[in-house]
């Protein structure tokens, strides 16, 4: 019967698959990362780096709807057209050099400045759309975060987000 | 420090934010450009003319630490390249003027094993067996188009010796290779390399005054311009104006083709369109603030998008833990800002941040203010003052080298003589 066993699981597994088509692949749902920081992004790069896994980090964080604090700089962060920020708090030393670049939602940049005030660094919590995000092995990590609104002002003031 | 606040003042350039309180460049800078010396840009310039203060003196050296004694096939530019710089002239760290060269390299006689077969006396000698000559294109950087300045202009030839140059004639016939047209001039090829620091700094900062870049040479392109080529709008601002179009933003490039085939039964085919491969603005910005996982990429990749790409290592800095590290210098812990008065520097005037050498071209400014980070004169020594503004210590570090081991000319193409390989 031992002998036996496994020839019988091979012809159940094969008379199934006689009369059942293959299951039409479909993509796995990207779990979503809204609880996922700026630094398990960064842990993710890093392990690229080592295991080619580039097109996974990509496919896994572009398009997800994220809440990262940041560090304002005013001198980094002008206007709403061309406003960078820290991802990591200084002095850690610097172990990327990515910046992520911030497209605000209408309002939203006066919105920060605002609450940011003369304050500089200003650190804040924002809410928006991971919109772009490059990784590869041949060219530096850009990512732009899109929609941004402000959760967070720096006083604790907790602001409307809607994404 | 304070000297350097004094100097940007006196060029009417304000930093955008940050107090600051204090006063080697490109060479073999980042691995895959190691391998591959034609083509690494090693050094920019500029300043206004000393002779004629309507004009910009441009300087993009390349081909690192040349030894004069380099034959039989000394060093020239290559064929297969091309040679830029890039001029913004409004702020947004987008080029919108360039200049390209692009090199063709000839040969006389195939039967020798020599460069030239006799004296040279003049740059068209039949003596010279080996010339380079060069096209020079103005670019109109947003539409792509090009227009020809000049072409089939002779590269000056390598100093090979004593006995090709008798009678100290080679600077007479390497001025030879000096050409204008249309208010530009143009000279490419060896020059004494005007870089001096102590590049026993590699060594964990083991600076000691040692001149480790006297007696080398470098492949230099000097271009001085009309202003009113580069500005913004064909209009030089007036003096004291503060706008963005106050400043141009320099970087200087090499780009390879794409594609390279390599054949057993002949030469090399090389295909496709440019892919730069080389870039420098600022000195010893990709020698020291990018670290070795992204110095590739930097080459790569376009000033406008530093900051997103590099902002954090210019925040935080590793040059002033290294210092207090190896030379116990005392230099202050990063603040919680990070370094936005280095931020500031990269972006006077309100101009966006990047790695481009900027300099003021307001009506009124001289070459006598054209000093880093204002531009850069040959005679700066950017090692002491980025140490320096690095540091933040309040007090001056220095690689203990302060000037060239030559003397710079106060005429076209102002870099000195390069040093004979037989002298």
């Amino acid at each position: 019967m031992n002998r036996l066993l496994p020839l019988i699981l091979l012809v159940a597994a094969c008379g199934k698959a006689e009369h059942h088509a293959p299951p039409t692949p479909t993509p796995t749902p990207t779990p979503a990362l809204e609880h996922a920081t700026q630094a398990d992004l960064a842990q993710e790069i890093v392990d690229a780096d080592r295991l080619g896994t580039w097109r996974e980090v990509q496919h896994r964080w572009q398009g997800q709807s994220l809440r990262w604090t940041v560090t304002r700089q005013r001198v980094l962060c002008g206007s709403a057209d061309d406003c960078n920020v820290s991802a990591f708090p200084i002095q850690r030393p610097a172990k990327q050099g990515w910046m992520p670049l911030l497209s605000f939602a209408g309002g939203q940049f006066d919105a920060l400045a605002t609450a940011c005030g003369s304050q500089d660094p200003c650190e804040v919590t924002v809410e928006g759309t991971l919109s772009e995000l490059e990784v590869s092995p041949d060219l530096p990590t850009k990512v732009r975060l899109s929609n941004v609104r402000l959760v967070t002002a720096p006083t604790g003031h907790v602001q409307t987000a809607h994404i | 420090m304070n000297k350097l606040i004094k100097s940007l003042a006196v060029a009417g350039i304000t930093i955008g934010s940050g107090a600051l309180t204090a006063s080697a460049s490109s060479h073999r800078e980042a691995p895959a450009i190691a391998e591959d010396q034609y083509v690494d840009n090693t050094d920019v310039y500029a300043f206004l003319s000393p002779t004629d203060a309507n004009k910009l003196v441009i300087v993009a050296d390349y081909v690192p630490l040349l030894l004069p004694t380099s034959g039989p096939n000394f060093y020239k530019f290559s064929d297969n390249a091309r040679y830029e710089v890039h001029i913004d002239n409004n702020g947004d760290a987008v080029p919108d003027v360039g200049y390209r060269w692009t090199f063709t390299s000839q040969r006389k006689i195939g039967t020798t094993f020599l460069y030239n077969v006799g004296p040279v006396d003049s740059i068209a000698s039949p003596n010279l067996n080996v010339t380079q000559t060069y096209k020079l294109e103005k670019v109109n950087e947003k539409t792509g188009a090009t227009q020809v300045i000049m072409d089939n202009v002779p590269v000056a030839p390598w100093n090979v010796g004593k006995n090709s140059f008798p009678n100290n004639s080679y600077e007479k016939v390497a001025l030879q290779a000096v050409a204008t047209a249309n208010g530009t001039t143009a000279f490419a090829g060896p020059r004494d390399e005007p870089f001096f620091v102590d590049l026993h700094v590699f060594d964990l900062l083991g600076v000691g005054g040692a001149h480790t870049t006297d007696g080398v040479n470098v492949m230099s392109l000097v271009l001085e311009v009309p202003i009113t080529e580069l500005a913004s709008n064909g209009v030089r601002p007036a003096a004291g104006a503060t706008g963005k179009d106050s400043v141009v933003g320099i970087f200087a490039s090499a780009s390879r083709p794409r594609v390279r085939l390599l054949r057993g039964d002949r030469n090399q085919d090389d295909y496709g369109s440019f892919v730069q491969v080389s870039r420098l603005g600022w000195p010893l910005i990709n020698e020291v603030i990018i670290p070795l996982q992204d110095k590739d990429k930097y080459n790569r990749t376009s000033p406008r998008n530093d900051v997103s790409n590099f902002g954090a290592y210019i925040l935080d800095p590793e040059v002033p833990k290294l210092l207090n590290l190896v030379l116990n210098a005392n230099c202050p812990a990063t603040p919680p800002e990070g370094r936005t008065d280095i931020v500031g520097l990269l972006g006077p005037n309100t101009t966006k941040a990047a790695d481009l050498l900027r300099i003021n071209i307001n009506q009124g400014q001289t070459s006598a203010m054209s000093h880093f980070p204002n531009g850069r004169a040959l005679t700066d020594d950017v090692t002491d003052t980025l140490l320096t503004v690095a540091c933040n210590n309040g007090g001056a570090i220095s690689d203990g080298v302060d000037g060239n081991d030559k003397a710079f000319t106060t005429t076209f193409p102002y870099l000195a003589s390069p040093h004979s390989g037989n002298p």
